[in-house]
């Protein structure tokens, strides 16, 4: 479904992803490892369109959509769930949701709107209690949740997941992956980028390890929770 | 003849300050839609009520063209010019800090105001009031017909900006703007448009304003600043970003300027506007309908 061909990004003059080439297969969760500054939130925007300065090629069902703008992607089925949530914190937990469908939110879409909604708040029944509530005053859990559900509201066939487990408590950490998991079997295919190795490699079916912005490693994800580099590097031994 | 009293007297400026105070409230109003998706304060705001004046009077009175046409007509050249603000002042710059922003529009408003002086001179404009010049009594107060309309077309934009950004998608799709540029391209809003947009909209409101003033207090091309210090000052003093808090904060900075010139000294009435904003920026930051917990979380 997915797939990057030597793709490279810097800031400035430091250069942060250097010729990564992968792959995510349709109906798949892949998931990215590597330690915080690897490079992997950036492979993630330059996906979703947010980071510019990249080369290289990203094929998404065989169109390169590198370089393309973000609020041009989202229409062609991919929604990232960015790093640290990023919310909007002045508009309500509806408001947000509802922004999600931004970008086919029609008279004629109406059904759909309500149907995708109704699912977002069986997903996460939380937020349909703080459906009013300023997303702002939202804990960090539920910022992720419905970071998610706004992402999951844009009609995603590829949903990009960037750190969904960053200063979450590990209750609703595994609340998060469940749904991660659920969404897979419904037939979303998931690119995941964690730091959160264990966690990561236990929901996805394909996993890549990144350092340094070079992916040093991949392998069935169950291999990799054996592969003693990995073991030694990201499970802590 | 009537008997001035002291009653009638007050009602007097309480009108002539709710009539002044609804055009610092549309300029509050026009602040707060360009502060509410960009974070930037736009200095050139004031212009733009100018503008509205100034481009009617050439329209209505220099052309001839009559005021059902020249009004729409004039809304939508000021409208444009606030377009091309964004196009070629705001747009370009590479880097944009919210700071490096506001300075352009600092920018924009001198290079207004010098082709406005350069277009107009520096002599004051009139434009025939839309309903004659007959005043009306009322408890002993004089109002002017004109005073009706400037009201009216506060509460015309005021309605029609709440159902905007209150009911529809693409007023919501505007604050996520403001809130967080990149999460709301994620979702597919064109955020450079939707800045556009919001300029668009704030040069109209700001041209109804300046065009409904103009019968009563004349315009002239360097009106635009002291404008938008008033309607700065209604706006900080309603709740940075708060709709109706623009209205009521321009309502009472134009009543306090009314009462201030009228029981003080009307030399002083233009300090009365500065003094309340120091005072709110002193005690209350937020303002009067801000809600702290929004404060909060702004970044400016």
């Amino acid at each position: 479904m997915l797939t990057i061909d030597s793709l490279s990004a810097s800031y400035g003059s430091i250069r942060v992803l250097k010729e990564v080439s992968l792959k995510v297969p349709a109906g798949k969760v892949v998931s990215i490892i590597g330690a915080n500054g690897a490079g992997k939130s950036t492979l993630l925007k330059s996906i979703s369109g947010l980071m510019k300065n990249s080369t290289g090629r990203i094929l998404y069902k065989d169109r390169n959509i590198a370089g393309m703008p973000a609020n041009r992607i989202v229409h062609l089925g991919i929604s990232q769930v960015p790093e640290g949530r990023q919310i909007f914190a002045h508009l309500t937990v509806r408001d947000n949701i509802n922004l999600g469908a931004y970008h086919y939110f029609k008279r004629s879409n109406r059904l759909e709107i309500k149907e995708r909604m109704a699912r977002v708040y069986e997903m996460f029944p939380i937020l349909e209690k703080r459906t009013k509530q300023i997303a702002g005053t939202l804990s960090g859990g539920e910022q992720q949740m419905l970071a998610i559900g706004r992402a999951l509201m844009g009609r995603p066939e590829l949903l990009l997941l960037d750190e969904p487990s960053m200063g979450i408590a590990p209750l609703i950490v595994r609340e998060i992956f469940n749904v991660v998991k659920q969404l897979n079997q419904s037939g979303t295919t998931v690119l995941l980028v964690e730091q959160n190795a264990r966690a990561a490699l236990k929901v996805a079916h394909h996993s890549y390890v990144i350092e340094r912005g070079e992916i040093v490693l991949e392998g069935l994800a169950a291999e990799l929770l054996d592969n003693p580099k990995v073991k030694e590097h990201y499970l802590g031994g | 003849m009537e008997k001035i009293t002291l009653a009638s007297q007050l009602l007097q400026y309480l009108i002539t300050g709710l009539t002044v105070g609804s055009v610092y409230a549309m300029v509050a109003v026009g602040f707060n839609i360009i502060y509410n998706v960009t974070e930037i304060i736009n200095f050139a705001q004031g212009e733009f009520v100018m503008l509205g004046g100034l481009i009617m009077v050439f329209m209505n009175v220099a052309m001839g063209l009559p005021l059902i046409l020249a009004f729409p007509a004039t809304i939508v050249l000021v409208t444009v010019i606030g377009i091309i603000i964004d196009r070629f002042a705001i747009r370009p710059i590479r880097r944009p800090s919210v700071l490096t922003l506001i300075i352009a529009t600092i920018a924009v408003s001198i290079l207004i105001k010098g082709t406005a002086s350069f277009i107009w001179g520096k002599d004051p404009f009139d434009l025939p009031a839309f309903s004659g010049r007959n005043p009306i009594t009322f408890l002993g107060a004089v109002v002017q017909p004109q005073y009706f309309w400037v009201m009216g077309f506060l509460i015309i934009t005021a309605v029609a900006l709440s159902i905007f950004f209150d009911r529809t998608i693409l007023g919501k799709a505007m604050s996520a703007c403001a809130d967080n540029p990149d999460a709301a391209s994620l979702v597919g809003i064109n955020v450079k448009q939707m800045i556009l947009l919001s300029f668009a909209l704030s040069a109209a409101i700001g041209a109804v304003a300046g065009i409904t003033i103009t019968p009563i207090s004349l315009m002239e091309y360097d009106r635009g600043a002291m404008l938008a210090v008033k309607g700065f000052a209604a706006a900080i003093l309603g709740g940075l970003g708060s709709f109706p808090g623009a209205i009521l904060g321009g309502l009472i900075m134009g009543s306090i300027e009314s009462f201030g010139a009228g029981l003080v000294s009307s030399g002083y009435k233009d300090a009365f506007a500065l003094i309340v904003l120091l005072v709110i920026l002193f005690f209350k930051p937020s303002g009067l309908m801000g809600s702290i917990e929004i404060s909060k979380i702004k970044r400016f």
